[in-house]
């Protein structure tokens, strides 16, 4: 349904560019948030898994990175500031955040299996409006193929170590997922609040402050400057 | 007394723990969090520490931070005024970043750790830089030089340490340079323009360096001008640091300098645009170091001593350091093995035991290992799980199999007892390999370290015999300690040598003591009987982009992902089963 929005995101060659940087930037990170799963956890069999699926996440940022790389010569120079709309075509893993070293096993299974869900669900959608361009259409269908590995294995192996209460485990991630991107949409809207109240805030109070600074930096000189015996006491924080 | 000491927020987070005046651990955030140059609140290494020693927080003397929040918080404010209107954009952003955590540090370590206020003290950055560098130092007096970014104002700072007779210490800071004059900030500018990372990757400019010929110190001289008193100046007019945190450069330092490097390309050093990089980083490196030297002549020139302690991030450029041991007068130049902001931690807690608390001055151990140790039981356990080849040996059959592996030209990922604080491998937790020829540091960059060809590749040698291969001149093997100094490789050696001989001919030595890493010396000369040659190639245990490693299973999954031969943990050996040692031993 929203393919053509996506075709006019990626028609762009600046944008295109930015966008395959970013997504590697995700898979590399991915990478070592998995990497650290085979670090931690202490299933022998679910090490080996996390490893290869590391290593996979690792070359496809590898991948991205290079086919950007290949784009960038093409690119004509500009300073201009752009709309790359990162969280209408987001990467891999999206925005999800991991602190893995929370995570049991089988949450961190349910986890990946619904990353590896939703960006496969993506990547298809991509490589689709990428038809026009073989060698990005080429670099999606690669890591299709490793992400059909990743869901499988995690699903099967989240059986394996919670055989009882998978599908539980499974629908508590969905929520967890549910519950992340609200609070990063809340977070976005205040965030947004914020720096316009703080903008607001910078010309309505700051210019005579900004009038004395300015002044005040004047009438300094460069150099050394003697450091006062005030220095020593530790027991201030300015 | 029991002291925390704690840097956090800015780049390279860590805590240290001092009791009775002498260090009992420290470590960095990025090696337990495993996020490179981790800035967050250091908890799980104030957890490691205090388990570490046996402190519970209620029994800590004191907790004291780095830096003060507030007067760093009234630099960021000041500046925005100072660039009104052009800061609107960074002003939203930098209030966020300042009010949302980092100004309420005494608050956060009060609720963390459970510990009254008043127990929760605050050196001067700088401060923590010098003590950093002169409590740990072998020196009773010495003259004090510490440069990095900026702390709270400073940016630079000169004095003078002693030890005195009575058993207490003093530090006096004389003079500073304040923001947003900067020696780092200059650095950082052209590591920004060169497309690397800045507060990570000046290392790298430092590299490039090597590969360029300083065509261009006139123009960089236009940036940074000398003042009347001997200070230095930078013209503003080339810089947008202090203005935005979104760049560092000004429309008018491209006019100058040209287009900036792309992050994305490779730089080819065969192109023209290639050797203007390298020209652009020799010529900032040249004219970072004349400054340098200048400011450290004064120094002795002032304080007649011959022993001169280096602090701040600036000091991990070893070829500035060895430039000022050589330049500047000084007989001795001591160099921390951290440090840059992570070796605040300990200064600021040996700072507050010898100057606030006024104890007795204690040796501190000349050594840079305080962080967790390594388990061959544990690399043992993972690696038969996955049916690895695993040998454990007493000491001497380890190190002859070693050595044996090593001269074969195998790579050995070498992790042993406590792990380095600061940004140096120096022997527990390093990659090691035969320094012999340059293919090998290809393979190291294109195999193992996932890395620039135009990198180079560290030495280690047993300091007795670091002579017959290295110029080191009077006071470099104290500098090659801590591979603080960059020094000339002698002629004669530098085809034997050549996976670590720079393209300039330069190496940055390792010159070790048996004392500070009895099995890494031992391997040396085991090598050495193997090879002629006691020296190895030895470079940090991480890949490209990832923290050193710390526990075993963190050096087993960058075994399994990178060409290394040979894994060490202790007692135990793991033999990759597709590397060519493998199929040697099988025969």
């Amino acid at each position: 349904m929203l393919a053509p929005l996506h075709r006019w995101i990626w028609r762009d060659d600046e944008r295109r560019v930015h966008k395959l940087i970013r997504f590697g930037e995700t898979e590399t990170d991915g990478g070592r948030d998995i990497l650290r799963a085979a670090e931690v956890t202490t299933d022998p069999l679910l090490r080996r898994l996390y490893l290869v699926h590391a290593i996979d996440e690792l070359r496809h940022g590898m991948l991205f990175r290079r086919r950007a790389a290949s784009l960038l010569p093409s690119l004509r120079a500009s300073t201009k500031r752009r709309f790359y709309a990162d969280w209408i075509a987001p990467g891999g893993h999206g925005a999800d955040d991991l602190e893995v070293g929370d995570e049991t096993d089988d949450s961190m299974l349910a986890f990946l299996h619904l990353s590896e869900k939703a960006a496969a669900s993506r990547f298809t959608v991509y490589r689709d409006v990428l038809a026009d361009d073989g060698p990005t259409c080429a670099v999606f269908d690669e890591i299709l193929h490793d992400e059909t590995f990743h869901m499988n294995y995690t699903l099967v192996q989240l059986a394996r170590v919670s055989p009882q209460h998978h599908k539980r485990r499974l629908w508590r991630a969905r929520l967890s997922r549910l519950w992340k991107a609200y609070l990063r949409v809340a977070m976005a809207i205040a965030s947004v609040l914020g720096g316009l109240l703080l903008i607001v805030q910078y010309f309505v109070l700051l210019p005579p402050f900004a009038w004395l600074a300015k002044r005040a930096a004047r009438r300094e000189t460069a150099g050394w400057v003697a450091i006062s015996s005030d220095h020593d006491s530790i027991t201030r924080q300015y | 007394m029991k002291i925390l000491g704690i840097s956090a927020h800015y780049h390279d987070s860590a805590a240290a723990l001092v009791v009775d005046g002498v260090p009992v651990c420290a470590v960095q955030e990025e090696r337990l969090s495993r996020r490179k140059n981790d800035a967050a609140f250091p908890l799980a290494a104030i957890e490691w520490c205090l388990e570490r020693g046996g402190v519970e927080p209620a029994a800590l003397d004191a907790v004291v931070f780095y830096e003060r929040p507030m007067l760093k918080f009234d630099r960021i404010l000041t500046c925005a005024l100072r660039a009104f209107p052009q800061s609107w954009r960074s002003f939203p952003h930098a209030m966020r970043s300042s009010l949302g955590e980092k100004v309420w540090v005494r608050g956060i370590i009060s609720s963390y750790l459970d510990v009254p206020a008043k127990k929760i003290l605050f050196t001067r950055h700088h401060q923590s830089h010098a003590a950093a560098a002169f409590l740990t130092a072998p020196t009773r007096r010495a003259a004090i030089l510490t440069t990095d970014g900026v702390g709270e104002w400073a940016t630079l700072t000169v004095g003078r340490g002693e030890r005195h007779d009575d058993g207490s210490a003093a530090i006096t800071l004389l003079r500073e340079i304040r923001y947003p004059h900067s020696l780092g900030m200059l650095y950082s500018t052209f590591t920004a323009y060169l497309g690397f990372s800045v507060n990570e990757d000046e290392y790298k400019v430092m590299g490039l360096a090597a590969y360029g010929r300083p065509t261009m110190v006139d123009k960089v001289r236009r940036l940074i001008r000398s003042t009347p008193d001997g200070a230095f100046a930078l013209d503003l007019d080339y810089f947008d640091f202090h203005t935005t945190a979104a760049r560092s450069f000004s429309s008018r330092f491209v006019d100058v300098f040209g287009p900036p490097r792309n992050r994305y390309e490779s730089i080819d050093l065969d192109t023209d645009e290639g050797q203007r990089f390298a020209d652009c980083a020799a010529s900032v490196q040249r004219v970072l170091e004349d400054t340098l030297i200048g400011i450290a002549r004064m120094l002795h020139a002032e304080t007649g001593l011959s022993d001169l302690c280096l602090g701040g991030g600036v000091a991990l450029n070893g070829v500035a350091n060895a430039r000022v041991l050589a330049e500047a007068g000084f007989e001795r130049v001591f160099v921390p093995p951290a440090p840059g902001d992570a070796g605040c931690a300990l200064g600021a807690a040996l700072y507050a035991d010898r100057i606030h608390f006024r104890n007795p001055d204690r040796e501190v151990p000349d050594h840079p290992f305080w962080g967790p140790d390594v388990s061959g039981t544990e690399l043992a356990r993972v690696a038969q799980e996955d049916g690895q080849r695993v040998d454990r040996f007493d000491d001497d059959a380890l190190i002859d199999g070693i050595a044996d592996d090593l001269a074969s030209g195998g790579v050995v990922g070498w992790m042993d007892g406590a792990l380095e604080l600061g940004p140096r491998a120096l022997g527990h937790r390093s990659i090691l390999a035969s320094p012999a020829s340059r293919e090998m540091r290809d393979r190291l960059n294109r195999d193992i370290k996932f890395r620039d060809e135009f990198r180079p590749f560290a030495p280690v040698v047993p300091s007795p015999v670091a002579d017959r291969y290295f110029e080191l001149p009077p006071g470099g093997a104290r500098l090659a300690r801590f591979m603080s100094g960059v020094f000339n490789v002698r002629p004669e050696w530098r085809e034997r040598l050549g996976a670590i001989t720079h393209v300039d001919g330069t190496a940055r030595v390792q010159a070790l003591d048996r004392e500070m890493a009895p099995r890494l010396y031992a391997l040396l000369e085991a090598y050495g009987r193997r090879t002629g040659v006691p020296v190895l190639l030895n470079t940090s245990f991480n890949l490209s982009g990832e923290p050193i490693v710390n526990r075993a299973v963190e050096g087993y999954s960058t075994f399994l992902r990178c060409g290394i031969d040979v894994l060490v943990a202790g007692d135990t050996r793991v033999l990759k089963r597709t590397s060519v040692l493998a199929s040697r031993v099988e025969s």
